[in-house]
């Protein structure tokens, strides 16, 4: 192809050119050195145009009827499929000692609802009366306030945890409009690490719509326990309600203990610099800290299972990246370790139509069970390409980001 | 045996549960009047300095529990105090190494020694490292782990066992977290909610004779089964929470402090970030199991259960 014919098309058309000659880099570079690039290589694609949709008309994203109508369904088909992991017809016959029943229907199978069964609550987020809605907030209500069943030692609060993913799923529906693609490769046995980009510059929202995302479409609603820093310890209202909902502190120590327990562990090892990236550089992976995971990973035998998700860091758009409000805010928090404060301009987060895809798990290696520094190094670059390549798959395929 | 600290609910307690056996002669020491009564050979000396490593030279014990090796409430402006104990103590295992007749030493020390930072992992076993600047509390806990550790490797015939106890609750104790919790209103530090375990009372007493008895080296945590937030104690107490921003519960507590209800500030520390600690040790290797859990412990210190075990 000519430098002419290259230069008309773009960047979006060009992108599909690039990956289908396989081109190395190609998600780092901008308009001009994708033609230089390019210009080399004999390939004949004509892209068919691509016609932006959805901008043209004033719809205003969320409420449009056909988002509605399909948030709709999906919240249905989600009620459907809970409802039949508990039995309604027969009910729990734990009483606590000052003598309150328990009331809950049980676990299918078993013969005791999930707080007072056997602990496995603490993975599998099976609702207790089988229906997410406010509807089941009484008898919720009522457990809470009569402490009636132990919290794990991570500090999740099944209860609360189940009224946090019904208020959630407003956003992953309804806001967000998530998708999500091969769920298939979250294992529903025993542990794994899901590693994802990170973004969202003010509010964690990723973390959230990942542990969403395996509730709602996997086959059991499998709980994934997001790690988050220090600085979720230290923030009044934030320091409990991050547990109560089943995230819990990135120390090496409790991460370890998770995945030993068979739960499934969510990181974002891209950690803050990767969350407070600007605007113009979302969706380029940074590096995925020290590996860290992957030596995790190793020692437990647990598959890595990289995760895309396309919308987090779009929904709060840093322009603004900033060392000196940082230091501001440690005069005032002096036991806070914040760098760089990023400043986005929107209070309320963009209507992003988010994308999360789950790919393939890399496996542990089956003898070894030690990772040296360069192998951990090696394979959390493995991983980040992994996560960049289908980043910049689903971005090249998606016609507009609402 | 000899006792230390007996003046106190869990050493008077443990007096009394030893002098039921027979053919064991109790010698109970403190530097207070015992609360609970008993009827041991008890002798009132000063824990500090020499006084009572000379007594113990002098009565030549088998088994020492050693309950009273910190001073319980050391904080700010009391250094000399607890720095004071801290000798005692440290003169109490000398003591102890030059005697041949001991064969078993039982130290109470506590969880506090962990700290309470927001760095710390969520769930301590007993060879995690404390993040955090430590308290006076946690630094002299710390110190005298450490002579036990080295009175330990200087005679390894001699059994030495470390039971941290996570705060100690029931309806009859009366140390700072029960005055704190049992408080009419209770203050509490505003958007904070920390997990708390506790280990009953008569368990506590419990574990220390079951660690005379069966017990074996090392250093064990003990709590009770479980864990609980703190809103969920207060709430199981039917106890009303009044939380308060940062410096107004800094002022609450040192008012309580002032007022003479005892409650130090290490448990700031503890009201912020809580503590929980892996019990896997004490089950696994020492073989103790407590009778009642978190939950129970709060129900029957709050007088909401009636009592089945001892």
């Amino acid at each position: 192809m000519t430098r002419e014919q290259l230069s008309e098309m773009t960047k979006v058309q060009l992108m599909a050119i690039a990956r289908e000659c396989d081109l190395a880099g190609r998600s780092t570079m901008n308009k001009s050195e994708l033609i230089v690039a390019l210009v080399d290589t004999a390939v004949d694609v004509a892209p068919e145009t691509v016609e932006p949709e959805g901008l043209g008309g004033i719809t205003i994203p969320g409420l449009a009827p056909e988002d509605r109508a399909e948030a709709r369904a999906r919240r249905d088909a989600l009620n459907e499929r809970l409802s039949g992991f508990v039995d309604t017809h027969t009910h729990c016959a734990w009483t606590s000692t000052e003598g309150h029943p328990c009331g809950l229907p049980v676990i299918s199978e078993t013969e005791a609802c999930g707080l007072h069964g056997d602990g496995s609550i603490a993975d599998r987020a099976i609702p207790l009366t089988g229906q997410l809605g406010f509807g089941s907030w009484p008898p919720l209500w009522r457990h809470l306030s009569l402490a009636t069943y132990d919290i794990d030692s991570f500090g999740l609060d099944p209860v609360i945890a189940e009224m946090a993913w019904h208020v959630l799923n407003m956003l992953y529906y309804d806001y967000f409009r998530v998708e999500v693609e091969g769920i298939e490769n979250v294992p529903m046995e025993g542990g794994a690490v899901l590693v994802a980009n990170h973004g969202g510059a003010a509010i964690p929202y990723d973390g959230a719509m990942l542990s969403l995302a395996v509730m709602n479409e996997a086959k059991l609603p499998r709980r994934v326990r997001v790690v988050g820093t220090e600085i979720f310890n230290m923030l009044p209202g934030v320091s409990h309600m991050y547990r109560k909902v089943g995230a819990a502190y990135a120390a090496r120590d409790d991460a370890r203990e998770l995945l030993k327990r068979g739960h499934l562990l969510g990181v974002f090892p891209e950690g803050e610099r990767g969350f407070m990236k600007p605007v113009w550089e979302a969706y380029r992976v940074g590096r995925l800290g020290r590996g860290g995971f992957a030596e995790l990973a190793e020692e437990a035998s647990a598959p890595i299972v990289p995760v895309a998700i396309i919308g987090s860091e779009e929904v709060h758009p840093a322009v603004m990246v900033s060392r000196k409000l940082a230091r501001l805010v440690r005069l005032f928090f002096p036991e806070q370790r914040v760098d760089e404060i990023a400043v986005a301009l929107n209070p309320i987060p963009l209507p992003i139509r988010w994308h999360i895809r789950f790919l393939p798990p890399v496996m542990p290696s089956a003898e070894s069970h030690h990772l040296d520094a360069l192998d951990q190094l090696e394979r959390a670059e493995d991983v980040r390409r992994t996560i960049q390549s289908a980043l910049d798959d689903i971005l090249s395929e998606r016609r507009t980001a609402f | 045996m000899l006792i230390t600290g007996a003046a106190g609910w869990t050493g008077g307690n443990l007096a009394r549960r030893l002098e039921a056996r027979p053919d064991l002669k109790v010698y109970a020491v403190d530097d207070a009047k015992p609360r609970v009564p008993f009827s041991s050979d008890f002798r009132q000396l000063s824990l500090d300095r020499l006084t009572l490593a000379r007594y113990v030279l002098e009565i030549q014990p088998h088994v020492v529990f050693h309950l009273q090796s910190v001073h319980p409430t050391s904080e700010r402006g009391k250094n000399t105090e607890s720095e004071e104990r801290i000798i005692g103590s440290l003169a109490l295992f000398g003591a102890i190494e030059r005697l041949d007749t001991v064969e078993k030493v039982i130290v109470k020390s506590d969880t506090a020694i962990y700290g309470a930072s927001p760095r710390n992992p969520s769930v301590l076993n007993e060879t995690t490292r404390p993040q955090g600047t430590p308290s006076r509390f946690q630094r002299d806990l710390t110190e005298m782990e450490r002579f036990i550790g080295e009175a330990k490797t200087r005679h390894p015939d001699t059994q030495f066992t470390v039971l941290r106890f996570a705060p100690i609750f029931g309806p009859r104790i009366k140390n700072p977290i029960s005055r704190y919790l049992t408080l009419p209103t209770v203050p509490t530090l505003m958007g904070f909610d920390p997990r708390l375990q506790f280990i009953h009372e008569s368990d506590a007493v419990t574990a220390l004779e079951y660690a005379a008895d069966h017990g074996i080296d090392g250093t064990f945590n003990i709590a009770a089964r479980g864990q609980l937030y703190l809103s969920r104690v207060l709430r199981l107490g039917r106890r009303l929470p009044q939380p308060l921003p940062g410096r107004m519960f800094d002022g609450a507590l040192s008012g309580l402090a002032r007022a003479d209800m005892g409650v130090p500030r290490h448990l700031r520390g503890l009201l912020k970030h809580g503590r929980v600690v892996d019990t896997s040790e004490m089950t696994a290797t020492l073989g103790f199991e407590p009778a009642f859990s978190c939950r129970q412990t709060v129900l029957s210190a709050y007088g909401h259960m009636v009592e089945t075990s001892p």
